[in-house]
């Protein structure tokens, strides 16, 4: 590792330990090529490190090496009247949030805790939150991307206009691909204007039945910018502690938000109450932070839409169900070993098949971690495409290797 | 043309269709010649219309074993040469697998075969008040299997996204006949996004057969202006100030006069003669947003100059307008024997720039191009007319279209938005990518159809051909 000089190789410290023996930091994509070079022809494996909240827990094993790019963490273009941004891989997503709302615009897409979730960790480990109701998830919004693959290939795939068919859609490729297939180093999104109004109605149920009723009748009426049912255990944090709580923001112009509102009440037979500004926004971080990737165990359902009441219906555990879209956080709060987790997993995974989705593990806490499978198998067929793309991206089989579906 | 494939081939082949599923007559072949890029053209040896996933598979095996190429086809709307035969011997088209499978209103999605037509999937969700979003021009005629493999876009497309990010699932028929499910009917996907991969390969991964899609909500109304301006710098400065206000319209198209003019002898929409460019801006949502929206959008529009903004008044006029604009490439067809339109992009704020560009090529070439795009993506249609009867103008359009699309690159843009590469523009493609992400392209390609069999000749450049394959195959006679 001359390469990169003394300095740049360092021992794991604390949580990258779980995930990596030494982490070197580049400074750039040719940096990385080298050191891909170099792993290839050594057999070493490497991973790419972000805020190692999704690779600490579905890596069994530590790699060799962890390649931290919080160095890589500038803003390369942000073109407002364009409404795109290219970002280099290590900059949070907050941090790039922070500098497009100077010019009143968003990366509409809302990790848990944006402040240390890294574009490259939100872009290949497909993080999204509430407002993928109506904003869609990084998926909807990358229109290019740059990575290194093997052989240190620079890769750039899509570019920066926000229509784009020129070539096969890379940027699909990598995201949602755990770091198996490359490191990313430069993701291009388009970007939107940050709504002028923001507003949330809260409405509490006794019952959950009631709860997704009331939030169905909100969703055939009015165009939410996301819509929630948290469980009674999250509920308390947003003062409707021991109930279940339906949670729809809005935004447009006043105009709208007071539509909107007023008409929320009405379907919630008064029981709702309107939260404005400020207030909404609180409400909001809180929603989006609530946390899933820490044990002891938790969980992402996919399921369709008007089935996740039956999905979720007297299910051990507490959950953030994002009721537009057929996926809800489920987490359980004690304890489990390790026969009692895979129990609850097999229950879960049940239920969720039970309605055409499957069921993705977020996080298990330590001793029980290693027995549990974090990803659900696709079919057959799309296993056996699935390990020609990771051979043909990852001859050496060096890129965070082991630990995806299929054990790829 | 005498068929190249083996006899015993063709009647295995016709067991599997049934004969009413093979057409091998040439001269009924000479309709699948080429799709609506007709500068190059070249028919199947023989075309296969399976009715089943069952007929796909096994028609696939059987080409499979021969080692035969095959090119899959919608409805041939295509406007690059993607359903083109290029060294593939068979056609297989879906248009006899155009069911509607199954709508589930409350989960709001919809499966259908992907021979279905576009519209038809919107024409049988609309009186419960949903929609199918992406909507080509061309949706009166083009299949939901060709807007997969182009990813297809259209007016709308500014607000709601293109193909890609309404499909959920498909089934794919891998070249050598396996059935696969990919994606399924819920938001999430487990292991790779290979959905993803397969909207927009261009049929060169395999016959798509079946697929789930999104059903979008109805807005509650929608308010649709016609804008006039004295020149298109104008109008893209509107564009551009809508853009940047935090407004997001459903839809913002432009034409130039060339285009107007065209449409209004089509149409009698009642265009102001004297424009140079008119926009049709879209705003979409609920009614107690209009007045406030409409307002800003007029005033922009007007501080932009244009010199008049009217508002559609009723859902008749509304549909006019689109009428309009969705049938201008039809319109203009009038106004010469001969045209081929390009689709690159560029950031929207580098419109002016290409609109120049775009007139100075046209006096160069001394050929009449016109304009009518996507203006909110910055994504060009710049129709260029021509005259195959009369020697050297096929070349100078073509000439025209690769300056065009070189600009647009140079700007920061695409070669392409929605029409996709096909055969047209895989010589440019080294303009974009380099040879290692062109690598990286087939290296993919190859997980799909490791023996380049599905579409040959499509997409990629081979190494070191990227100048002969840039060059006409073969053109129409002159
Ligand atoms: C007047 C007009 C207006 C248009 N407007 C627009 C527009 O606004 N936006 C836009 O995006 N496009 C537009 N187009 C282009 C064209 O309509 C689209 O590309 C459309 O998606 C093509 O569909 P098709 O069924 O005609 O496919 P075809 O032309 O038959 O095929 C297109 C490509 O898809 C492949 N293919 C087709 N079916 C399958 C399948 N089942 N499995 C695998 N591969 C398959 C073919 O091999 C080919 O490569 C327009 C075209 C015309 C003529």
């Amino acid at each position: 590792m001359a390469l990169l000089g003394v300095d740049r190789v360092r021992e794991a410290a604390s949580l990258e330990r779980r995930a990596a023996a030494f982490v070197v930091e580049p400074r750039n994509a040719d940096e990385i090529a080298e050191l891909i070079r170099m792993c290839e022809a050594e057999g070493i494996a490497l991973a790419a490190l972000g805020a190692m909240r999704s690779l600490t827990q579905i890596r069994r094993a530590p790699v060799a090496l962890g390649i931290s790019l919080r160095r890589m963490n500038r803003i390369i273009a942000h073109e407002p009247d364009d409404l795109t941004v290219i970002a280099e891989a290590g900059i949070s997503v907050g941090a790039l949030n922070a500098e497009l709302a100077k010019s009143r615009q968003r990366l509409p897409v809302d990790p848990c805790q944006p402040d240390v979730t890294t574009v490259g960790a939100l872009v290949a480990a497909a993080h999204a939150g509430p407002l993928r109701f109506s904003e869609g998830t990084a998926r909807d919004l990358l229109i290019g991307i740059d990575f290194v693959g093997h052989g240190g290939r620079v890769i750039h795939g899509g570019g920066r206009v926000v229509k784009n068919v020129a070539g096969y859609d890379l940027m699909k490729v990598m995201g949602g691909s755990f770091g198996t297939l490359g490191i990313i180093t430069t993701a291009i999104f388009k970007v939107r204007p940050i709504p002028a109004h923001y507003a949330v109605a809260l409405v509490p149920h006794k019952r959950a039945d009631d709860a997704f009723e009331c939030a169905a009748r909100l969703l055939e009426a009015l165009p939410l910018s996301h819509l929630e049912v948290v469980s009674p255990g999250f509920a308390a944090r947003f003062g409707a502690a021991g109930q279940f709580a339906v949670i729809a923001g809005f935004s447009g112009n006043p105009e709208e938000i007071g539509y909107q509102a007023k008409k929320s009440l009405e379907l919630a037979s008064g029981r709702g109450e309107i939260f404005n500004e400020r207030q909404a926004e609180a409400h909001y971080a809180a929603l989006r932070d609530l946390d899933f990737a820490a044990g002891p165990l938790s969980a992402r359902f996919a399921v369709m839409p008007a089935e996740l009441p039956a999905t979720l219906d007297a299910i051990a555990g507490d959950y953030c169900a994002h009721a537009g879209n057929g996926v809800a956080e489920v987490a359980l709060r004690a304890a489990q070993s390790l026969d009692s987790a895979q129990q609850v997993v097999a229950e879960w995974r049940e239920r969720a098949h039970r309605t055409r989705g499957h069921l993705r593990l977020l996080a298990a806490s330590e001793p029980i971690r290693g027995g549990l499978e974090f990803f659900h198998a696709p079919s057959d067929g799309a296993l056996k495409l699935m390990r020609r793309l990771k051979q043909a991206f990852d001859p050496a089989g060096i890129f965070n290797a082991n630990c995806f579906v299929g054990g790829l | 043309m005498a068929s190249s494939i083996d006899p015993k081939l063709v009647e295995e082949l016709a067991a599997i269709v049934g004969v009413e599923g093979i057409v091998s007559r040439a001269s009924e072949l000479k309709v699948y010649e080429c799709d609506g890029w007709t500068v190059e053209k070249s028919a199947p040896d023989i075309l296969l219309l399976p009715r089943s996933v069952e007929q796909v598979s096994r028609v696939l095996r059987a080409l499979d074993r021969k080692g035969i190429a095959f090119v899959p086809r919608g409805a041939g709307t295509g406007l690059s040469g993607g359903a083109l035969p290029l060294n593939a011997p068979v056609m297989i088209c879906t248009s006899r697998m155009n069911k509607i499978l199954t709508i589930d209103y409350a989960n709001r999605r919809v499966e259908v075969e992907s021979g279905a037509v576009n519209l038809h999937v919107t024409n049988a969700v609309k009186a419960k008040g949903f929609f199918y979003a992406p909507d080509p021009s061309s949706q009166m005629a083009c299949t939901i299997g060709g807007n997969i493999a182009e990813n297809s876009g259209g007016p709308h497309t500014l607000k709601y996204g293109v193909t890609t990010n309404h499909v959920l699932g498909v089934e794919l028929v891998l070249p050598d006949g396996e059935v696969v499910e990919l994606g399924g009917a819920v938001e999430e996907r487990c292991g790779y996004d290979l959905v993803g991969a397969v909207v927009g390969s261009e049929g060169t991964y395999g016959v798509v057969t079946r697929a789930t899609l999104r059903l979008m909500r109805e807005p509650e109304g929608h308010r649709t202006f016609l804008a006039t301006f004295p020149d298109v710098e104008s109008a893209t400065r509107a564009v551009s100030r809508i853009i940047a206000s935090g407004i997001v319209p459903g839809a913002i198209e432009m034409m130039d006069k060339l285009i107007l003019r065209a449409v209004d002898d089509a149409f009698h929409v009642g265009f102001d003669q004297a424009a140079g460019a008119v926009l049709i801006i879209e705003l979409d949502g609920m009614e107690v947003g209009f007045a406030e929206c409409s307002s800003r959008v007029i005033e922009m529009a007007r501080a932009a100059g244009a010199k008049d903004v009217k508002l559609a008044r009723d859902e008749a006029e509304r549909q006019l307008l689109w009428k309009a604009r969705k049938r201008a490439f039809g319109a203009v067809g009038r106004l010469a024997p001969n045209y081929c339109t390009q689709d690159g992009v560029v950031p929207r704020t580098r419109l002016p720039d290409i609109l120049r560009v775009i007139s100075q090529v046209s006096e160069r070439y001394q050929l009449s191009i016109g304009n009518v795009f996507h203006a909110g993506d910055g994504n060009l249609h710049p129709i260029i007319l021509y005259d195959e009867r009369e020697a050297g103008q096929v070349e100078r359009a073509l000439g025209a279209g690769r300056d065009i699309l070189k600009a647009c690159v140079e700007m920061g843009g695409s070669l392409t938005g929605e029409h996709g590469i096909g055969a047209e523009k895989i010589g440019e493609m080294p303009l974009m990518f380099s040879p290692d992400d062109l690598a990286a392209m087939m290296e993919l390609r190859h997980v799909f159809d490791p023996k380049e069999r599905a579409n040959p000749g499509k997409i990629i450049p081979r190494p070191g051909a990227c100048v002969e394959v840039a060059a006409p195959r073969r053109q129409v006679p002159i």
